[in-house]
């Protein structure tokens, strides 16, 4: 029983290299899709580090950035419903939001912001993990 | 009765070592815990769980500080039931937690949550955090089933139920670290109800726990006949003690009872009990020790009458 345990594991985690994976397939999608549907928060000044983040990101997935623009509260429920990858905006770590969707690290900081200050940040849907660690890798090597 | 039978001093002092070493390993445990748990609904159905596997070793080491105490005034029995009071306590606690957490489980799978387990930056590099919730689960998984192994014989020697549910508990937490890993895995291959399917199994382990210890407590707190360790079942020492009386005072009622980790035997209807044998000789074989009290009521006169309210 233990040994089959153990083999069962090691099984998943050799299988496991390129874990976590999305359940419902964002980062595939953006990849057959070959475009990533990005809202920006009407008024959110744009910041170098979120520009290079995702010229990283377009670079990975080789795919377009389809830019829409509109109000946050509306971009995030798209966001929530699946109808956008990715919502570009000023968010606090604090927001209401923040349990509905996945807020990303403050884009370009070099130290965390207080949680109520309002930061650049990428907002992705919650549970697509793959896509939310594509994002953050993106943006951790901008940093650099 | 005051102080501890000699023949368990010993593993006593034993137990009460094994139950710091719980508490000082599980806290270690919960603050690994805690610091990797995310939102991951698994990791805090199983954070919480090795939190109150904290409660049974706190019960058992503040019972084994009351138990020995003199009578007093106001207790004229002893605390000898402390434990049995400790246990009631830890058990409901058991029965409320795991009945909110698998509430929660559920309402997870209902609601369709699609828990979010992100990244994390160590060292400079950006890891996903299911690893070190992996991590962090396998090494919840060791101190407790090693603690676990040790305490089962010493409970048993000491027929302490409180140690003897928590070796239980603890010997069976490695079934949690797999069902908290597979959760975590699950969510990384892409299955968003494995995290709440996973917690609510957790959860029902920890409701199953809890609902068992509370049957046994009640069976204790309600006078019932001395039960077995490892369940609801009359224990065959009692049965034995019991066949050793009756033999002895056929003419009379022999009823026992549990207090504690001690046997409580009252024999009924002896208007003069004779000699009495030591208590070594009325235990037979089994451990002279457990019977904590032996007493005898003369026959009312006339017999089958009421008792007189005057």
């Amino acid at each position: 029983m233990a040994r089959l345990v153990f083999a069962g594991a090691l099984g998943i985690l050799l299988a496991g290299c390129d874990l976590p994976r999305d359940p419902e397939g964002t980062e595939s999608l953006v990849r057959s899709r070959q475009t990533i549907r990005l809202g920006w928060v009407s008024g959110a000044r744009p910041d170098p580090a979120a520009q290079a983040t995702l010229a990283k990101l377009s670079r990975k997935f080789g795919a377009r950035v389809e830019r829409h623009a509109g109000e946050s509260e509306a971009l995030l429920s798209e966001l929530e419903e699946g109808r956008l990858d990715l919502v570009y905006g000023h968010f606090a770590e604090s927001s209401p939001w923040a349990t509905k969707v996945h807020l990303g690290e403050a884009e370009g900081a070099k130290k965390k912001p207080p949680k109520d200050r309002h930061a650049p940040r990428f907002a992705m849907r919650n549970g697509e993990n793959g896509w939310i660690m594509a994002v953050a890798r993106a943006g951790s090597g901008a940093a650099e | 009765m005051s102080g501890l039978p000699q023949p368990i001093v010993h593993d006593m002092r034993r137990a009460k070592r094994l139950e710091w070493l719980t508490l000082f390993w599980m806290s270690s445990v919960v603050v690994v815990m805690y610091l990797a748990m995310g939102s991951s609904q698994a990791m805090k159905t199983a954070f919480l769980e090795d939190m109150l596997s904290l409660i049974p070793a706190i019960t058992f080491l503040i019972a084994a500080r009351l138990e020995p105490k003199r009578p007093s005034e106001k207790y004229p029995y002893g605390f000898v039931r402390v434990n049995s009071l400790a246990f009631l306590a830890s058990a409901v606690v058991l029965t409320v937690m795991g009945g909110l957490l698998l509430f929660e489980g559920v309402m997870g799978l209902v609601k369709g949550e699609h828990p979010t387990i992100g990244p994390i930056t160590l060292f400079g590099q950006t890891v996903w955090l299911g690893w070190v919730m992996i991590a962090a689960l396998t090494y919840s998984v060791i101190p407790p089933v090693i603690l676990g192994r040790l305490k089962k014989p010493v409970s048993h020697r000491l027929r302490d139920k409180v140690l003897h549910t928590d070796a239980l508990m603890q010997k069976a937490d490695w079934m949690t670290g797999l069902a908290g890993i597979a959760g975590i895995l699950g969510v990384g291959l892409g299955y968003w109800w494995a995290d709440s399917a996973a917690a609510a199994f957790i959860s029902l382990s920890i409701l199953w726990d809890g609902l068992t210890n509370m049957r046994t407590a009640s069976a204790e707190l309600l006078d019932g006949a001395p039960r077995e360790l490892k369940g609801p079942a009359i224990s065959q020492e009692a049965k034995r003690l019991h066949e050793r009386l009756q033999k002895r005072w056929p003419e009379a009622t022999v009823r026992l009872r549990e207090s504690g980790r001690y046997m409580m035997a009252s024999v009924e209807g002896v208007a003069d009990p004779g000699p009495l044998p030591s208590a070594a000789e009325l235990m037979g074989g089994d451990p002279a020790w457990r019977l904590g009290h032996l007493s005898f009521v003369p026959p009312s006169s006339p017999p089958d009458d009421p008792p007189d309210s005057g």
